[in-house]
């Protein structure tokens, strides 16, 4: 098996077990509006490790789980994904951000974004979705980055951006 | 690790950034109805075990739940059964009470004691009755029991009274059988702690077995009759040749009294029927066994006299007094009963 496959397996490893938090661990933790979204951090390493056609095709599938689970508007969580993991992906390749903290921004600042796009596809109401961005988004953005940077800091060898020669 | 070459931006990203895009919005702009069939599809194929997984999640999250308020339920159940037996007690002891106002034959007025975080506490009792219920001092204070004490001083709405824990307290007071008169006061010498009294100024000649029941005679105007003060429990000293002390276990316990009777007027009555305990039910059984052979021997002599009558008449001879018939000995019948105690001069309380 190459390096290069190991690694895949790995990330899917971390992956899964992102998507098992988030079924499993974040029920049980405090207030859902503020605990961390692993499914997020999930996509947001994955974009920054992947292509731009590869992250929109994930946060498509990670929209439609939001969806499918979610009771708010059809379609929007996929949109809101869909979009963060492209732009998630291209804003890797603009700036390359081999800093943990930086990756941990990344995440932070993509889920401030899919609450945007979430809430105003939705067609939420405006003062509600002031609330949202000023109060609980940020509140959620910095658990989610926290628990990123501790994925990221256990994971760091798998992690680590590797520029082909 | 993934290398930065996977991530070259080509066609064949913009084309699945399209299609995903195209497909979000799609279902974004289709009927809800239509959205929610595909999640209802998704939900019960693809992803049914994220959500199996979640519902364990939130059974675990809700069992915890329920488990804190269980426990805190039975928390508060085990407090609250911590009051039981002494709520039960003070039920018990207000029966008690309640059947005593039933016995007694002379006004009274119910009062809570108010215990005071004191040592000295058991000494003077305050009680929450005054002179607005019609308490002046020197009123008896009894418990179901039997005697606690007297009314020291009264106020409007509370008085105080001193209880025969009191260095000071004294009552005149003869034993159930009625062969021995004394005065009781507090004694020096209480054993593990516990109040003690002692029964003083009792003849010698006049011995007191254990276990005999001591009341209040009477005398002295303070207290009422018949009131139970203490059980004879032992031999304190002897003044050789004239006296004995006796140790007396207290009737009534003025540290645990919560509700007391204060009487009022009629200090001249006897109360004894109002405190009916096992040696002064024993003491009347005894009463009534003596009274049954004094009528016996009587019935005895009285035929004796006649059978003597019918020789002497048959004989014709001079009548010959019946010398068998002797009067029933005094100082047998049971004060209780109104029988007339046998007693060298009585003491008198000296409380007042």
């Amino acid at each position: 098996m190459s390096p290069n496959r190991v690694s895949r397996v790995q990330l899917v490893m971390v992956m899964l077990l992102l998507l098992v938090l988030q079924f499993y661990l974040r029920p049980r933790l405090w207030d859902a509006r503020i605990s961390p979204d692993f499914l997020l951090i999930a996509l947001m390493l994955f974009a920054m490790r992947s292509s731009p056609g590869v992250a929109a095709l994930a946060g498509f599938a990670v929209g439609l789980i939001a969806d499918t689970l979610t009771p708010a508007r059809f379609g929007a969580g996929a949109l809101a994904h869909t979009l963060v993991g492209y732009l998630g992906s291209w804003g890797r390749s603009v700036f390359f951000a081999d800093n943990i903290l930086v990756n941990a921004a990344f995440v932070a600042v993509g889920l401030w974004v899919r609450d945007l796009i979430v809430l105003i596809a939705s067609g939420t109401d405006h003062r509600q979705v002031l609330t949202e961005l000023t109060l609980y988004s940020p509140l959620q953005a910095l658990t989610t980055a926290g628990f990123a940077l501790v994925v990221l800091i256990t994971f760091q060898n798998m992690f680590s951006i590797r520029l082909d020669t | 690790m993934v290398s930065s070459s996977d991530r070259r931006y080509t066609r064949r990203d913009t084309v699945l950034f399209l299609l995903c895009l195209g497909l979000s919005l799609f279902g974004l702009f289709s009927p809800p109805a239509r959205g929610h069939a595909v999640a209802d599809t998704l939900r019960q194929t693809v992803l049914f075990p994220l959500v199996w997984l979640q519902t364990r999640a939130e059974e675990g999250r809700t069992s915890r739940v329920r488990f804190r308020q269980v426990t805190t339920e039975r928390d508060s159940t085990a407090y609250l059964a911590q009051f039981l037996p002494s709520l039960r007690a003070e039920n018990e002891r207000l029966r008690q009470l309640l059947r005593l106002s039933r016995r007694l034959n002379t006004g009274y007025v119910p009062a809570e004691v108010l215990h005071q975080p004191q040592v000295m506490d058991s000494r003077t009792l305050l009680l929450s009755a005054g002179a607005r219920d019609g308490v002046s001092v020197f009123s008896p204070v009894v418990a179901p029991e039997g005697l606690i004490g007297v009314v020291l001083s009264v106020s409007t709405k509370s008085a105080v009274a001193m209880s025969w824990a009191h260095p000071e307290f004294r009552v005149s007071a003869f034993t159930v059988s009625g062969n021995a008169f004394g005065v009781v006061a507090p004694s020096n010498e209480g054993r593990n702690g516990e109040g003690a009294l002692e029964f003083r100024g009792v003849p010698y000649r006049d011995s007191v077995p254990l276990g005999t029941l001591v009341l209040s005679s009477g005398l002295g105007g303070v207290f009422p009759k018949g009131v139970p003060v203490g059980t004879v429990i032992g031999v304190v000293r002897e003044e050789a040749g004239w006296e004995r002390v006796y140790r007396l276990r207290p009737a009534a316990n003025p540290g645990s009294a919560s509700h007391v009777l204060i009487l009022l007027g009629g200090r001249s009555n006897d109360l004894g029927a109002a405190f009916p305990s096992d040696s002064l039910l024993e003491a009347v059984r005894l009463d009534s066994i003596g009274r049954l052979r004094r009528a016996d021997s009587l019935a005895q002599a009285v035929r004796a006299a006649r059978a003597a009558r019918r020789d002497s008449v048959s004989r014709a001879s001079p009548l010959q007094g019946g010398g068998a018939a002797q009067p029933a000995q005094r100082g047998t019948g049971s004060p209780i009963l109104g029988g007339s105690p046998a007693a060298p001069a009585p003491a008198r309380d000296s409380a007042q």
